[in-house]
């Protein structure tokens, strides 16, 4: 069996024999050995939580963000390639502006949060792309329903909707740590403690 | 086979033996890609899936996890394999439908939605540039001149109407689980034939279910198509229970 790859990972178009993307699972490795990113679905809100790694002095503290907001509704931390993720942010911010001006009401976080996984996705498809090497965490409100959301979005363009996520290094020890603790019972600030 | 070119393997031309090896890899993705099995069977007025539910990790959550898609009221579809291509796939569906439904005036048949959709993944395989999406879709439908109907549509292009059929993982043993009963499944009501799914994909693989670990759906005739809640599923599963002991 060609797990480790051997011709059959050059290309996001080539399936291996035993039906494997490789390059989807290399994208993944990338998000994998990065600075972390934790997300908690907590009571009245969500709280995103990433590591900024400075590797320099001479860095001006502050910049290289890696949370951004997508709209005034809806925001999200990248973990990975931080270029790669900027794409994946400007595509954010441009669907939910579209959806605005189009529909005249905020997007739903699932509306928002399924454009951003197929765009993601459509990467995995072609020939001449890569995938992103980039895991995103949205938080977003849906005021209809008036409830948060927490979906994470990864490379292969799977998103699922979670109560507590962790993405990057140290992700295994975070999700055993969130795994303990009650998020219905918090409220922000407390999760941000934690 | 260690020939000199291996690019048989690697994009979607023939090799010398006249397979299409990524097509095949395709087939494996989609049916191993999540391990889950999906069945579906029709009756003489309804038609059933059911597949497994599993919630890949604690933090998720379970509303957020569904295999089962509504593409127009009146036509539901199954999806089998690796989730985002599942998922393009039915963006893919949908707006096919409803374009279907703007030119001509009437919803698509789920017949010709089937054809359509599987001509489109035939394209990926003659593609270099794209390669086939790792699913297999099962559509149902109560058509109005056809009564209840099923077709599977699969990585390849194929696409068939079918009595019942599967897919996933243990496609196989449900196909031969569901050839003892092809004879009487004609004759089924509407809880029959959702029992019927049930006791199929409990049988394959072995256990018994709570509600919250299968996905049943099902379509009428002359209704729409629905996703079973816990407790319909609950009852289903409760009268199984009670007919077996």
């Amino acid at each position: 069996m060609a797990s480790s790859g051997s011709g059959y990972d050059l290309s996001p178009t080539t399936f291996s024999p035993d039906g494997r993307i490789f390059q989807v699972e290399y994208a993944s490795k990338a998000v994998a050995s990065s600075g972390t990113s934790v997300g908690l679905k907590v009571s009245n809100g969500v709280v995103l939580v990433t590591e900024k790694l400075l590797n320099s002095k001479m860095l001006v503290p502050g910049s290289s963000r890696r949370l951004h907001g997508l709209d005034r509704h809806a925001g999200c931390s990248v973990t990975g390639l931080v270029s790669d993720g900027r794409q994946l942010v400007n595509r954010g911010r441009s669907e939910a502006s579209n959806y605005l001006d189009t529909y005249g009401i905020r997007s739903p976080p699932s509306v928002l949060c399924d454009r951003l996984a197929s765009f993601a996705h459509y990467f995995t498809l072609h020939g001449a792309l890569r995938p992103f090497g980039a895991t995103t965490m949205v938080a977003a409100y849906d005021e209809d329903v008036e409830e948060y959301t927490l979906t994470m979005i990864e490379p292969s363009g799977q998103a699922y909707r979670y109560f507590g996520c962790a993405a990057g290094k140290g992700r295994q020890g975070a999700k055993t740590e969130i795994e303990k603790l009650n998020l219905q019972g918090m409220d922000c600030s407390e999760g941000l403690d934690k | 086979m260690s020939r000199d070119s291996n690019y048989d393997h690697h994009i979607s031309i023939f090799s010398p033996n006249g397979r299409l090896y990524q097509v095949e890899y395709a087939f494996k993705a989609a049916a191993s890609a999540s391990g889950l099995t999906s069945v579906a069977c029709r009756g003489s007025d309804t038609c059933a899936m059911v597949t497994q539910k599993k919630v890949p990790e604690r933090l998720i959550d379970p509303s957020s996890v569904s295999n089962v898609y509504t593409i127009i009221p009146s036509i539901g579809c199954l999806m089998t394999g690796h989730s985002p291509d599942c998922k393009a796939l039915v963006s893919r569906m949908r707006y096919e439908a409803n374009d279907f439904q703007y030119k001509y005036g009437y919803p698509i048949p789920v017949g010709s939605l089937a054809q359509r959709i599987a001509d489109i993944a035939q394209v990926n395989t003659q593609k270099a540039s794209f390669r086939p999406l790792a699913c297999t879709a099962m559509l149902v439908s109560v058509d109005d001149e056809k009564g209840p109907s099923l077709y599977k549509v699969d990585p390849a292009g194929h696409f068939l109407p079918f009595k019942a059929t599967a897919s996933g993982a243990k496609e196989q043993e449900a196909t031969n689980y569901f050839e003892k009963k092809v004879g009487d499944l004609s004759g089924y009501n509407a809880d029959e034939t959702v029992r019927c799914a049930i006791m199929c994909l409990g049988s394959v693989l072995g256990s018994d279910f709570r509600g919250s670990e299968i996905e049943v759906c099902t379509v009428e005739k002359g209704g729409k198509f629905k996703k079973l809640s816990e407790e319909e599923t609950e009852r289903h599963l409760n009268d199984i229970a009670e007919m077996d002991a």
